[in-house]
C-alpha cells in the first residue's frame, strides 16, 4: 500500500511540474506510477517470499526501507539529477520538493465530472462509478485462473504448492496488483484533497486504510468489498463525530481528535492480537489433536 | 507460440499506455492567462484602452476590467475561446465579440493585452510571457499537518 502510494505521489510530482492538470493530469500520474509500482511490487514481492510466515514485520520494515529510498529521490535527486522546472514545488535551496505541493489544478476534478445535486448534495457520480468498476473488476478477478491461485495460495501455501500452482509467482503477482492499484488510490484520494504532502501523505494513507479495513470488520487474514464500504463510513463517520463530542464532552475538539487516533490504533493493536492468538488456538488445538490421535493408535498398539 | 504472444501482448499494452500519456501530456497542458486592458504603443500606431471589459469563458465570467487592469484565468489545453463584452466609453452599450486563440505548448503564463488583440495587431503585440519579478526568499518550509495545511497558522496570524 505504502510502496503504491509512493509511486502516485511521484506521478502527481512530475504532473505538477510538467504543469498536466485536470483528468490528464490524473490519468498521465496514474501511467507514470505503473512501472514504478510494478518495479516496487516485483522487489517486495521477492523480498516476502524470502521471508514466508514473516511477513508482517518484514513489509513493515520494508515501508520503512523504500520510504528512505523515496526521501532520497525527492529530497536530493529532484530538481539536481531529475529534472524538476518549476520553482513553485522545488525547494529554495535549488533542489528537493517542497513539503506540500498543490494540486489545486487537479483538485476533485473526478469528483465534479459528471456531479449532480440533490438537494443542495453534491453527488460525485464519476468517482462512484470508478468505485463501482473496480469493485466488479475485483468480483471479476476472483473467478479467474489467478485469483483463485490467489486465494488457494492465501489459505494454505503448501497445499497449493501440492496443487501445482507456482507459489511464489502468484504472490508476486498479487503484490504487484496491489501495488499497482494503491497508485491509483493514492491519485484519486490525493485529487481529491487537493494538496501532497511530500513526506508524509503515503505513511498516513496505509495507517488510514488497514484502521478502515478493520474497523469494518476485516481481519488480518480476511477482507472482502464490504469489509471496506462498512470501514470506510464508519472511519469518516469517526473524523466528523470524535472533534465534535470533544468540543461537547470535554469542551476542547483535540481531545476527541486523539480519541479518534487512539481508536485508529487500538482497533489495529487488537486486530493483530486476536489473529495471533486465533492462530496460536488453532496451532495448540492441532498439536492435541495430533497426541489424542498418537495415543489412541498406542491404545489400539497395545490391544492389538 | 504462447510465449511470443504473450510478448506481444505486453508490447501491445506498453505501447498503448504510451500513446495514452502523449495524448494526456499535450491534452492536459495548462496555462495560466492574464488580460491587460492597457493603452499601448505598437509600430507607432497607438491603441486606446476601452472603458471596460469583461471576460467571459465558458459562459462564467473570469475577469472584469477597467482600464489599466489585469484579469487571470487558467486554461486546459491549447485551445482558448473567450466572449469579450466591451464597453468603449462609460454610457455606451457593450459589444460582444468571440476570440479564439492557440497558445503556445511550452509557455505557462501568458499576458494578452485585449485591446491590442481587438485591434487586429500582430501577435508580439497582444502576447507576452509573464515573468514574476519577485524573487521568493529562501525562508524555512512551513510544517504542515496530515492534510497539507499550516501547523499553529492561526495563531502565527492571531500572532
Amino acid at each position: 500500500m505504502t510502496l503504491g502510494a509512493m509511486a502516485g505521489e511521484i506521478g502527481l510530482i512530475f504532473v505538477s511540474d510538467w504543469q498536466i492538470w485536470g483528468i490528464p493530469g490524473m490519468i498521465l500520474a496514474m501511467i507514470i506510477s505503473i512501472p514504478i509500482s510494478v518495479a516496487l511490487g516485483v522487489l517486495c514481492g521477492k523480498i516476502l517470499n524470502q521471508a514466508k510466515g514473516r511477513e508482517m514485520v518484514t513489509s513493515y520494515i520494508m515501508s520503512y526501507f523504500i520510504n528512505g529510498i523515496y526521501q532520497l529521490v525527492v529530497l536530493y535527486l529532484m530538481g539536481s539529477v531529475i529534472p524538476i522546472i518549476h520553482s513553485s514545488i522545488k525547494l529554495p535551496r535549488g533542489y528537493g520538493i517542497r513539503n506540500t505541493v498543490s494540486l489545486l489544478q487537479m483538485r476533485q476534478k473526478l469528483d465534479e465530472l459528471l456531479a449532480v445535486n440533490v438537494k443542495g448534495v453534491r453527488i460525485p457520480v464519476a468517482t462512484l462509478i470508478v468505485i463501482a468498476l473496480m469493485c466488479l473488476l475485483i468480483v471479476w478477478f476472483r473467478r479467474t485462473k489467478l485469483g483463485q491461485d490467489m486465494r488457494a495460495v492465501g489459505q494454505d501455501m503448501q497445499v497449493a504448492e501440492d496443487a501445482g500452482i507456482n507459489v511464489e509467482r502468484t504472490r508476486i503477482i498479487s503484490i504487484v496488483i496491489s501495488t499497482v492499484l494503491a497508485g491509483f488510490g493514492m491519485i484519486i484520494y490525493l485529487q481529491n484533497m487537493g494538496n501532497l504532502s511530500t513526506y508524509s501523505s503515503h505513511s498516513q494513507i496505509g495507517m488510514f486504510c488497514i484502521a478502515a479495513l478493520l474497523v469494518g470488520g476485516a481481519s488480518v487474514d480476511h477482507a472482502s468489498i464490504g469489509n471496506v464500504f462498512l470501514g470506510v463510513i464508519l472511519f469518516h463517520t469517526m473524523f466528523i463525530v470524535a472533534p465534535k463530542a470533544g468540543a461537547v464532552i470535554t469542551g476542547d475538539s483535540m481531545i476527541g481528535e486523539y480519541f479518534r487516533v487512539f481508536v485508529s490504533y487500538a482497533v489495529i493493536t487488537i486486530a493483530l492480537v486476536m489473529y495471533e492468538t486465533k492462530k496460536r488456538k488453532k496451532k495448540s488445538q492441532a498439536a492435541e489433536q495430533l497426541q489424542a490421535d498418537q495415543q489412541a493408535a498406542g491404545a489400539d498398539g497395545k490391544g492389538a | 507460440m504462447k510465449n511470443s504472444r504473450r510478448l506481444l501482448f505486453r508490447i501491445l499494452t506498453v505501447l498503448v499506455l504510451l500513446v495514452i500519456a502523449a495524448a494526456m501530456y499535450v491534452i492536459g497542458r495548462g496555462h495560466t492567462l492574464y488580460f491587460d486592458n492597457t493603452s499601448m504603443d505598437y509600430n507607432g500606431q497607438t491603441v486606446e484602452a476601452p472603458y471596460r471589459i469583461d471576460v467571459y469563458v465558458d459562459g462564467e465570467r473570469v475577469a472584469k476590467l477597467k482600464e489599466d487592469e489585469r484579469g487571470t484565468c487558467t486554461n486546459i489545453g491549447q485551445k482558448f475561446s473567450m466572449d469579450l463584452e466591451i464597453t468603449k466609453e462609460k454610457d455606451d452599450e457593450p459589444v460582444t465579440e468571440h476570440i479564439s486563440l492557440k497558445l503556445p505548448f511550452n509557455v505557462d503564463n501568458i499576458v494578452v493585452n485585449l485591446p491590442a488583440l481587438l485591434q487586429g495587431l500582430d501577435e508580439d503585440a497582444y502576447y507576452s510571457v509573464f515573468v514574476p519579478l519577485v524573487q521568493e526568499p529562501a525562508d524555512e518550509e512551513p510544517q504542515v499537518d496530515e492534510f497539507g495545511i499550516e501547523i499553529n497558522a492561526d495563531e502565527n496570524t492571531a500572532g
